[in-house]
């Protein structure tokens, strides 16, 4: 995805009020208005999700919401890390055996993954208009975005101390936290693959697994930065928000990177396995304005829904300089997992 | 010659446990890497978390052994129980209640204020699992200390050796191979164990399968699979070379130590205790008052409860006729034997070649079905060692007292056989049942969708770091565990009265 277009992007959700009228307005015109769930058709029948786990309690919130509403719909869930569910079932498919419905990664690399080996069904056109243009792909829906970001520690860290390319980051002498097991953090690896090429990126892995200490999740990546078990990490930016909502003192804040991956903006997403309307249907209620707005409120998720308004607390989206990568282009999965594993990363 | 009718169930069973190695051949074939430097690496980590527990229980477990054996204090049998109890704990609840207690920011620093270093690495999992596997050792030493004859060290002791001297001269020489057994359970305990290595971070065989089966890369776990195999397959070999030392029984030596001794031998082993026993518990208690009774959905519990019931029962339906065959003859043993291999696969390995075998097998796939055939093949050895115990000690001359009077075979086994196992039978049942209801691994790989119990609950807390909610499931996992413990332990009792 084009810088630019991002940032325009996020100008039609209203996030940059800076830009001039006529642009926002522009490309808001041919954008459908959020759907309230008052006005989504009924859920019935049966309907498995493959959930691609690591948002704790805040997705399994909106599923309750939404079986509640819906007292015929029997959702069954299968929760996994994420890369592992997207290769599940291509090898389900494979073997013959189909049993997930519908998708929900926390990643689009892994929705590429699936999409990319054909199992995706298109996406109704309806369905698509809600979302942003440059956030319309033809067989899946995002559903919030996420930016890669580095938690520092305030007490021992001025953000000016932070540099601001991820590359530099390796030659620093900071302590780092980080996950890479979690399908967001082998995402930004990818990202890195492209824009800086395999070797590059294979001695910056080396490099900081020197200075790293491996956490299970991003979230424990945030604890560990605020606690100061380490001096920065590399996380998602909600892990952040959520933390400094519940602990508005924490010795926390975010950095960001420069046009590279360390600020890549990346999306959580669902397909559809199933041409059944059912599994569609489902998927209207996460681009629902409330769903849209919970994760907004709740999980300081990026709402990708036109008119939903963004998180409170994430620094303005001007600043920020995301680099040019499209979404789809996250899919090459392998090739990644292949280079962190001859690291000793994984 | 008519074979025993039990020979086609048992055929058929020992059958069913090649299958996960057979599945994990064909996928490692696959692979094209067979060895690499990262190989290397995970099987030093693998190794060095195995010495340092064996090393670590040894120093614990054997002294332990010592004073449980043949120091005279009060409440004899509560010390028992107590020296005992941390295998009531399962490792990864002790890695989990460690790991977040420790470091800066853990709960000791929350709760105390003070700094305490971080548990993770190779330090943090050999500490845990040494905490929560010494007692394979203190047992198995303490039953060859006490199988042996007081005498010898009195003779040592009037000929002049002081008591120093004459533990390590006389006494331990003869406990070598209790010794041995207990670390070689420690070994194969700590080879196969999942949650320890994963919540420390060290890269073991079973942690890096895990990630590897997580990316897909069947192939590659499937390999790293069949290499651990042979580290079992070799323990074990090794294992039934031991023989444990048949001394005849004499007298029992008691020592009766001093208040300053005794002081010392708390000041030593209350610390280790307090670590495994108490600070689980603490930590569960701290955070259940802290986040009180959460919204812990009580249908997971039902969820473990029914998966290890139908598990249990399986296992024993399947443990008669292998227990019936392995005292029926020579092919009968080679059977039984086979079926004990299923014991020898750590559940991640069996997760992961039954997943594979699942995909070729739809009827079974993400099924309840296929989460206790992994079950049973895990944990059958546990039914068909009580089974037979109970029937090697059935008095034969009974049985062929029924026949005479005119019974047939099946009569004769139904009247006079079964009845008169029943003990070994639902004590194997019980024991399969609360070793199925600690099982992390396997379940997680094979569980039905939308299906949770106890511990994969226990795991996702872990992992996306809600620590709060892990008070009632991790209590309600202690619990359990400490049955299965009685259960054996009272086993254990009811064969030295016997024996």
């Amino acid at each position: 995805m084009e810088r630019r277009t991002f940032i325009q992007g996020l100008a039609a959700l209203g996030v940059l009020g800076s830009l001039p009228l006529p642009l926002s307005s522009a490309l808001a015109a041919d954008i459908a208005n959020p759907v309230s769930v008052d006005d989504l058709p009924k859920l019935k029948g049966d309907l498995t999700l493959y959930l691609g786990r690591g948002e704790g309690g805040l997705y399994e919130n909106v599923l309750q919401a939404i079986e509640k509403r819906n007292p015929d719909l029997n959702l069954g869930i299968r929760r996994g890390p994420t890369a592992a569910l997207a290769n599940t079932i291509v090898a389900e498919a494979k073997a013959g055996v189909k049993r997930a419905d519908l998708f929900w990664a926390v990643d689009s690399g892994a929705i590429g993954l699936v999409s990319d080996s054909g199992l995706a069904q298109p996406i109704p056109g309806d369905l698509s208009a809600q979302l942003q243009p440059q956030f319309r792909y033809k067989d899946w829906a995002p559903v919030t975005g996420r930016i890669r970001t580095i938690p520092y520690n305030t007490s021992r860290l001025s953000k000016d101390q932070i540099p601001t390319s991820i590359m530099e980051i390796a030659d620093s002498d900071l302590s780092i936290g980080w996950a890479p097991a979690y399908a967001s953090f082998q995402s930004f690896v990818t990202a890195m693959r492209i824009l800086q090429g395999d070797d590059k990126t294979a001695k910056w892995l080396k490099k900081i697994k020197k200075r790293a200490k491996t956490y299970a999740g991003e979230l424990g990546v945030v604890m560990a930065v605020e606690r100061g078990e380490v001096d920065i990490g590399f996380a998602n930016h909600y892990y952040t928000l959520r933390l400094k909502s519940g602990k508005p003192d924490a010795n926390l804040d975010l950095a960001f990177t420069q046009n590279d991956a360390g600020c890549l903006v990346n999306a959580s997403g669902i397909l559809a396995l199933n041409s059944d309307p059912l599994a569609t249907n489902f998927m209207r209620y996460l681009l629902s304005k409330e769903v849209q707005s919970y994760l907004a409120r709740e999980a300081y998720e990026i709402p990708l829904v036109n008119k939903v308004e963004q998180p409170e607390g994430l620094p303005s989206l001007s600043s920020i300089k995301p680099p040019k990568i499209d979404l789809t282009q996250l899919a090459d999965l392998k090739p990644t997992i292949n280079l962190m594993r001859s690291n000793g990363v994984l | 010659m008519r074979l025993p009718i039990s020979y086609p169930m048992a055929l058929l069973a020992a059958l069913i446990t090649l299958t996960p190695v057979y599945v994990l051949i064909t996928l490692a074939s696959d692979s094209s890497a067979v060895f690499d430097s990262h190989n290397l690496t995970i099987l030093g980590n693998t190794l060095s978390l195995m010495g340092l527990t064996v090393i670590g229980s040894i120093l614990i477990g054997v002294p332990l052994a010592f004073i449980s054996a043949y120091v005279h204090l009060p409440f004899k049998k509560l010390w028992l129980v107590i020296f005992a109890a941390p295998l009531a704990i399962p490792s990864y609840i002790g890695a989990f209640t460690l790991y977040a207690a420790f470091g800066s920011g853990g709960e000791i620093n929350n709760l105390l204020g003070f700094e305490t270093p971080a548990m993770y690495g190779l330090p943090g999992a050999a500490i845990v699992m040494t905490l929560y596997t010494f007692p394979f050792v203190m047992m198995t030493t303490r039953s060859s200390l006490l199988s042996l004859d007081a005498s010898m060290v009195n003779a040592a002791r009037t000929l002049g050796m002081s008591m120093t001297q004459s533990v390590f001269k006389v006494i331990l020489p003869r406990v070598v191979n209790g010794i041995a057994a207990g670390s070689l359970l420690v070994a194969l305990y700590t080879l196969s164990d999942f949650g320890t290595p994963a919540m420390m971070r060290l890269d073991t065989f079973t942690r890096v399968i895990y990630v590897e089966y997580n990316a897909y890369e069947l192939g590659r776990a499937a390999m790293l699979s069949l290499q651990l195999l042979v580290i079992v397959g070799f323990l074990l070999l090794i294992e039934s070379q031991i023989k444990t030392a048949t001394e005849r029984h004499g007298r029992a030596l008691i020592l009766f130590p001093t208040k300053w001794q005794l002081g010392a031998i708390f000041a030593v082993f209350a610390p280790i205790l307090l670590l495994a026993i108490g600070l689980p518990l603490i930590i569960f208690f701290v955070w259940l008052v802290r986040d009180g009774l959460s919204d812990f959905d009580f249908t997971i519990a039902w969820n473990s409860a029914y998966a290890s019931a139908l598990a249990a029962l399986v296992a024993v339906s399947v443990a008669l006729p292998v227990a019936h065959a392995a005292l029926s003859g020579k092919a009968g043993r080679i059977m039984e034997r086979v079926t004990y291999l299923g014991f020898g696969i750590p559940g991640i390995v069996m997760g992961t070649a039954l997943v594979f075998g699942g995909l070729k097998l739809p009827f079974l796939y993400q099924t309840l079905g296929l989460l206790i055939i992994a079950y049973m093949l895990r944990f059958l050895p546990l039914a068909v060692g009580s089974i037979r115990t109970s029937t090697e000690h059935l008095d034969p001359s009974l049985v062929k007292s029924a026949r005479v009077l005119g019974a047939s075979p099946s009569e004769a086994f139904k009247r006079i056989t079964l009845p008169l196992t029943m003990r070994g039978i639902i004590a194997g049942g019980a024991l399969v049942f609360l070793e199925s209801m600690r099982e992390l691994e396997a379940t997680l790989l094979l569980g039905p969708t939308g299906f949770e119990t106890l511990s994969t609950y226990l795991w996702r807390v872990y992992e996306a770091g809600y620590f709060g909610r892990a008070a009632i499931p991790g209590l309600l996992l202690v619990v359990i565990s400490a049955c299965g413990l009685a259960v054996m332990m009272s086993g254990e009792k009811r064969n030295q009265f016997e024996h």
